[in-house]
């Protein structure tokens, strides 16, 4: 087992390597000619306005925390769905009460219009 | 020792070596976002180090529920707060007197259980490797859905709790906006709905056409 | 000729076991990454000669035969450009953040299986390992929106992570729903349970999920319909408005390495991976890798019609279809498969 996680290691270190790689060869064959203008943050041609890391609407947080919650359902049906078999109807019985309280906060998230977008 | 143990060393020392380093780097970053970032490195280097040790599941569940999502979460915070280190740093005195408890009390327990073990004072029994064949996952899924199943719906419960507690803090309407009501939409069905007639006199005298 | 074989077969026994494994490996990594880019490489070739001719133009011509040279073109044009790092960016996260949205797209297919036992490494929990690679491609984002030190660029970043957030748990519970068939997370494993000819495959009884993975792979990967992270008349590119030559080629090269990944999860989990169709016919029943490229290719091409044929969503209905639509959707289906799982519903759950 561990031998094919080191084969994944060294893949996932190939992947790093591939894009290193190809940004380094653009950085030694094009041109380096810095310049103000060039430099300066794209605005449409305006010239760049306050800071342009701007606050955000707080519905982004709520997103990434419902992402979290629902994350963790998934992380928890993971097991559930490979071993269903040998758990039988418990293990059954089991996830559909857990889904169901969770469900519970869904529609409660529904009526509450987190999910609404404007 | 043979290059497969050599290797298994080797390799358990690095990613060692970069929960360590990388530990240190998100208390000494200035930046709160590179902070962030040294966090899921260090993340990452633990996930690895639960896949050697057997815990194919962990490990890569831990990746998948903190840096997938947790700690994209913190990223978004850190990020849109657009937090100034320099006021940050102000409450330093006044806090730091917690903060060495808090760590001296992580520290001490720590300590103590490792401690334990290695003087056998704990007694923990080793935990049986699954013959080889099974799956990490399937056994995990065996003992969570069966033997601990209260355990398993508390955590649907606390999940819940999140759910509501999320939404209660944060969740605001801002009246002036519009947003699109398909309800309201689907709901029209004559005329009189969504168009008013509005009787106009005729004021065109004398060039009547039809 | 028999000798120098010979001669060869007692030099590779020679090696020792680690130098062979090292070099095994780096044949795989090889046999992986080149065939990924150059696929990457003429999928946007036929991207764009497939939206030319739905659109009645005839799409590149110029470059080599019938313009099969293009990419070729392209990619040494964006080799010669300039990398502009923009003032006030990080540099270290302006460079890491490309390489962090490619180094999924290339690592996930180690454990991809290509025919029987074809797979680079046949790890137990493939297919979680896949799930927790792809989830990493978000980092890419946030990162290349907040290193450019750009508004545009932080205000794409965050639109797409929000968007690929709430795809990436109907994603989730779809394959959940093929792991409750399966009962298994092992790739070859899954092929394995779907054998039989077609009517065998995943995508008759788990028909919404494949609707339900599908769509979210599209949106996933930031594909028309689905692109308001790029959005180039509203946000003139999102994240990646900063980058140029050859950083904004590692992105566009992400991309499209994560589309033919996710076409062929889908040929895996639903349709069957190297299965042939018509299983049980000889000759043209047996499995081969084949018959996997030809699925990928078919969900390649449907993308790219999708591409042709449907206008961009707005941001609101993008946020509505992914958590009100497609997570009730996959939870419904859940319960529904657990009574055929009861029921023993054959052919699949016998």
């Amino acid at each position: 087992m561990l031998q094919n996680y080191l084969t994944v290691l060294i893949f996932i270190g190939a992947g790093i390597a591939i894009g290193a790689i190809l940004i380094v060869v653009g950085l030694l064959l094009a041109p380096h000619r810095p310049d103000d203008e060039k430099d300066s943050p794209y605005e449409c041609g305006f010239e760049p306005f306050d800071d342009s890391r701007l606050r955000f609407d707080i519905r982004y947080y709520l997103v990434a925390i419902l992402f979290i919650i629902f994350d963790l359902e998934i992380a928890f049906l993971f097991p559930w769905a490979v071993s269903l078999q040998k758990i039988g109807l418990t293990g059954l019985f089991a996830m559909a009460v857990f889904l169901a309280i969770l469900i519970v906060g869904f529609i409660y998230e529904w009526k509450r219009g987190a999910m609404e977008w404007e | 020792m043979s290059p497969g143990a050599i290797t298994y060393q080797a390799l358990f020392y690095l990613f060692a070596a970069g929960i360590v380093f990388s530990g240190l780097r998100v208390i000494t970053a200035r930046n709160p976002v590179h902070s962030a970032l040294f966090l899921v490195l260090a993340l990452v280097n633990a996930a690895i180090l639960w896949v050697q040790m057997g815990a194919e599941f962990l490990g890569i569940i831990l990746v998948l529920v903190y840096v997938g999502a947790v700690m994209v979460m913190f990223l978004f915070v850190v990020m849109m707060l657009d937090i100034n280190a320099a006021t940050m740093r102000k409450g330093m005195t006044r806090y730091a007197p917690l903060g060495l408890i808090i760590s001296g009390l992580i520290a001490a327990e720590i300590g103590w259980a490792l401690w334990g073990h290695y003087l056998g004072i704990a007694n923990t029994p080793h935990t049986a490797v699954a013959p080889a064949g099974i799956s990490n996952t399937e056994e995990l899924g065996r003992a969570l859905y069966t033997h601990y199943i209260y355990v398993f719906e508390i955590a649907a419960v606390i999940l819940l709790l999140g759910i509501i507690s999320a939404i209660v803090l944060t969740l605001r309407w801002r009246p002036n906006t519009r947003r699109q009501d398909i309800n309201q939409q689907l709901r029209v069905h004559k005329t009189s709905d969504h168009m008013r007639l509005v009787d106009l006199r005729d004021n065109s005298r004398g060039r009547k056409e039809s | 000729m028999q000798h120098f074989a010979g001669y060869f077969v007692s030099a590779w026994g020679a090696i020792p076991a680690w130098v062979q494994y090292l070099l095994f490996t780096l044949g795989k990594i090889l046999a992986i990454a080149v065939p990924v880019i150059l696929s990457v490489a003429y999928l946007t070739y036929a991207e764009r000669k497939v939206i030319g001719y739905m659109q009645s133009r005839i799409g590149p011509n110029r470059v080599g035969f019938r313009g099969l040279l293009q990419p070729f073109a392209d990619v040494i044009k964006l080799m010669m450009k300039e990398v502009v790092f923009p003032a006030n960016a990080n540099r270290y996260l302006f460079f890491i953040a490309p390489v962090l949205s490619m180094m999924p797209a290339i690592a996930a297919w180690v454990v991809v299986p290509f025919f029987p036992n074809g797979s680079a490494a046949n790890v137990n929990a493939g297919l979680l390992l896949i799930l927790a690679l792809t989830s990493l491609g978000i980092y890419g984002i946030i990162i290349s929106g907040w290193a450019s030190n750009s508004k545009y660029a932080f205000l794409g970043a965050m639109r797409s992570a929000a968007q690929m957030v709430a795809y990436e748990i109907a994603m989730g519970f779809a394959i959940v729903g093929v792991l409750m068939a399966a009962q298994t997370l092992n790739l070859g494993q899954i092929i394995q349970h779907q054998s039989g000819a077609f009517w065998h495959w995943y995508f008759i009884p788990l028909a919404p999920l494949v609707v339900v993975y599908f769509v979210s792979a599209v949106a996933e990967t930031n594909r028309l319909p689905f692109d308001v992270a790029e959005g180039e008349s509203e946000i003139v590119a999102g994240f990646h408005v900063e980058y140029s030559g050859m950083a904004f080629a590692v992105f566009f090269l992400a991309e499209y390495a994560n589309m033919i990944l996710v076409s062929a999860l889908a040929s895996i989990m639903f349709f069957g991976g190297w299965l042939s169709p018509f299983e049980g016919i000889p000759y043209i029943g047996a499995p081969s890798a084949g018959w996997l490229f030809l699925k990928i290719g078919i969900l390649l091409f449907l993308m790219l019609w999708f591409r042709a044929t449907f206008p961009r969503y707005r941001y609101d209905q993008i946020m509505r279809l992914g958590w009100k639509v497609f997570i009730p959707v996959t939870l419904v289906w859940i319960f529904v498969e657990g009574a055929f799982l009861i029921v023993h519903l054959p052919p699949w759950f016998s």
